[in-house]
């Protein structure tokens, strides 16, 4: 039996006020991942091993699903980096319309998933808005004449890479103002004498921006990077709302394609464990070597 | 020919607000010179003209007979300390100081060389390798001045360098910028709110005041002989009294009439006393220690505050429903007591609706 004392200390312990948040890790979080765990090692009959991966591996989709995830995720990765640093610097100028132009360009930051499939979709088709654009502001014609296009362009026939760069433009146009507004709020914290201090002592604006701005505001940079990376090698809802199943492969898309859609098969249901696995281990290698090669030189310094 | 020309440098923002006007200031070579003045009074503005972080919108600056106006700071061979150091602080204490010459393409053991020199003039050898977030305020305010004087400029500008500092280091900085100063003889223009730090370190003072300057001279003279009644305000601590005084002629002397007290003027401004200002009402400035106290006075008060502070005391008492404050010596004298005050002849003359001085 506990002596009093002894539940007195219990109750004061700090490790207490972690419990509603254990639990909810335990059951929202542990729990999942166990169950994917013990999912994607067995099979059905019970027995232990690598069956699952080996199914997965012998995916015809699996190594375009792989390719294709990392083209994406490391593509839209730089686009983003470089419009973001660049609509962020333009933003923080600060010039006469500045806060209506961020609001704009914020817009597509409050449109859910499905609202931006449908709203590309519509643009993409054949009749689509974008198409039409093009044929009534006359560039069409212009690139008609130029012998560059022949009649109206079929967006959506596309595969292959061209696919996944069509989807990379779109999630580009979707979550860059999110990895900008994490720099924007890095360059506002900066302190414009560092600017000033390196210009003064002999830099030009862009040796200035290179080495004292952006070393500066890099831990903002890493951070806004580093989510866009994790979800950028989880993308697979933006090319099934365009492209379908199985078109244009990515390893979610293939988690969910085992889940939902080949509900027959038992095995489909522990592929998609073990694809979810691979996943998991992916994300963790990418975003390990991303923190590593970005990593600042000096250790302890705050 | 002097060395730094300010010619009617103007500054106007977005059209509206003025800065700074009519600006006019010639600094010969390796004077230090020091902008005083309430905040908002435009002497950061016109420091950073000279520095080009600022354009200038009318007049211009030469530096050794060239002008400056439109050149980038990089190309005006000069050198700064912020208000916040602005040490880089992802680069260690000697990439600091390194960068500039870096940039300038010096070689390793050149660089090197200068860097181990300003390290050891301004006492950071040790810290070389440390990151600025591993240094005290005071110990990156060294790292902003070895990092400016690295650079040899030809002009060393500093923006209220001290302010970020604690009382007393503050006091103990203010003299190792002095001893440098006199140790790489930079010209130096240094920017501040505070008097006695401006007093005790520039050869000469402008005092600023709504983006003009009110007068430029020594320390003595913006004193002793302040032009304007902002400066005799501004400068002293505590400041200078005011009585408003009316000048009327009696047998041929001048006697200046106040309610409490009336007392005849015999100094140098009594001829002009006597043509213009006849009848008529000046200010009347004396410096709190140029009072006499209980010395054969002639006007009658009562100490209502005594401020000890060790060598001297400090006296409130009201004369014609005035706050006056006295410097004295009598450390004796107790709150209360009935006081016979007196001045000597160092007192100014204002003029009450122009506020300069009468001379």
């Amino acid at each position: 039996m506990l002596e009093k004392g002894h539940v007195k200390e219990i109750i004061k312990s700090p490790y207490l006020l972690l419990v509603p948040a254990l639990l909810f890790y335990l059951i929202f979080w542990f729990v999942p991942v166990a169950t994917s765990l013990y999912e994607s090692f067995t099979t059905i009959s019970g027995k232990v091993g690598l069956n699952n991966f080996i199914l997965v591996l012998q995916d015809s989709l699996f190594l375009d699903a792989f390719v294709n995830t990392l083209i994406f995720a490391l593509l839209s990765l730089l686009l983003q980096f470089a419009l973001a640093l660049g609509i962020a610097v333009l933003v923080n100028q600060n010039f006469k319309g500045s806060k209506l132009f961020l609001f704009v360009i914020l817009i597509p930051m409050a449109l859910p998933p499905s609202a931006i499939g449908i709203l590309w979709n519509t643009g993409l088709v054949e009749s689509g808005w974008i198409n039409s654009f093009l044929a009534t502001s006359g560039i069409q014609n212009v690139l008609e004449a130029l012998g560059i296009l022949k009649g109206p362009t079929l967006w959506k026939a596309v595969s292959g890479l061209e696919a996944v760069m069509t989807l990379i433009i779109i999630d580009t146009w979707t979550v860059m103002p999110s990895v900008m507004i994490i720099i924007l709020a890095g360059l506002q914290n900066f302190n414009e004498e560092y600017k000033e201090a390196a210009q003064i002592f002999g830099a030009t604006k862009w040796q200035a921006f290179r080495d004292v701005v952006i070393p500066i505001i890099k831990p903002s940079i890493v951070t806004a990077l580093l989510l866009r990376l994790i979800s950028g090698l989880q993308v697979w809802l933006i090319g099934v709302m365009l492209f379908g199943f199985n078109n244009v492969p990515f390893l979610v898309e293939r988690i969910v394609y085992y889940t939902d859609k080949v509900r027959t098969a038992t095995n489909s249901y522990k592929m998609a464990n073990a694809y979810s696995i691979f996943t998991l281990g992916h994300v963790f290698t990418v975003a390990f070597l991303f923190l590593r090669v970005t990593k600042d030189k000096k250790e302890g310094a705050k | 020919m002097s060395y730094l020309k300010l010619e009617n440098v103007k500054k106007v923002y977005n059209n509206k607000v003025t800065a700074v006007d009519n600006f006019n200031l010639e600094i010969e070579k390796g004077e230090f010179i020091a902008f005083l003045g309430p905040s908002g009074c435009g002497k950061t503005t016109t420091l950073r003209m000279i520095a080009g972080l600022e354009s200038v919108t009318h007049g211009d600056i030469t530096l050794e007979g060239k002008s400056i106006v439109g050149l980038t700071p990089r190309e005006r061979g000069i050198s700064m300390i912020f208000q916040s150091y602005a040490v880089w602080p992802h680069m260690t204490v000697y990439e600091n100081v390194a960068y500039a010459l870096k940039l300038r393409k010096l070689k390793k053991a050149d660089i090197d060389e200068v860097v181990q020199d300003v390290a050891k003039t301004t006492d950071i050898v040790q810290y070389l390798n440390r990151y600025p977030s591993q240094l005290s305020g005071g110990q990156r305010q060294r790292v902003a001045v070895a990092r400016a004087i690295a650079v040899k400029p030809k002009l060393f500008l500093m923006d209220e360098p001290l302010s970020n500092l604690d009382a007393k280091l503050r006091v103990s900085m203010r003299t190792d910028l002095k001893r440098i100063h006199q140790n790489v003889k930079s010209t130096s223009i240094f920017v501040t709110h505070d008097q006695s730090e401006a007093l005790s370190l520039a050869d000469r003072i402008v005092v600023m005041n709504h983006g003009v300057i009110e007068q430029i001279g020594t320390a003595n003279e913006i004193y002793h002989e302040s032009e304007t009644m902002f400066i005799a305000k501004f400068i002293g601590s505590p400041a200078s009294n005011f009585f408003v005084v009316n000048v009327i002629l009696e047998d041929g002397e001048v006697y200046l009439v106040h309610d409490d007290f009336k007392v005849q003027f015999n100094g140098q401004e009594k001829d002009v006393l006597i043509k213009n200002y006849l009848d008529k009402s000046v200010v009347l400035s004396i410096r709190p220690e140029n009072f006499t106290v209980n010395k054969g006075g002639f006007i009658k008060a009562k100490a209502k505050i005594i401020e000890p502070q060790g060598s001297h005391i400090i006296i409130n008492t009201d004369i014609g429903g005035e706050e006056i404050k006295i410097v004295s010596d009598l450390l004796e004298l107790e709150s209360g007591e009935n006081i016979l005050l007196g001045f000597n002849d160092k007192v100014l003359l204002f003029d009450s609706e122009t506020e300069k001085r009468i001379k």
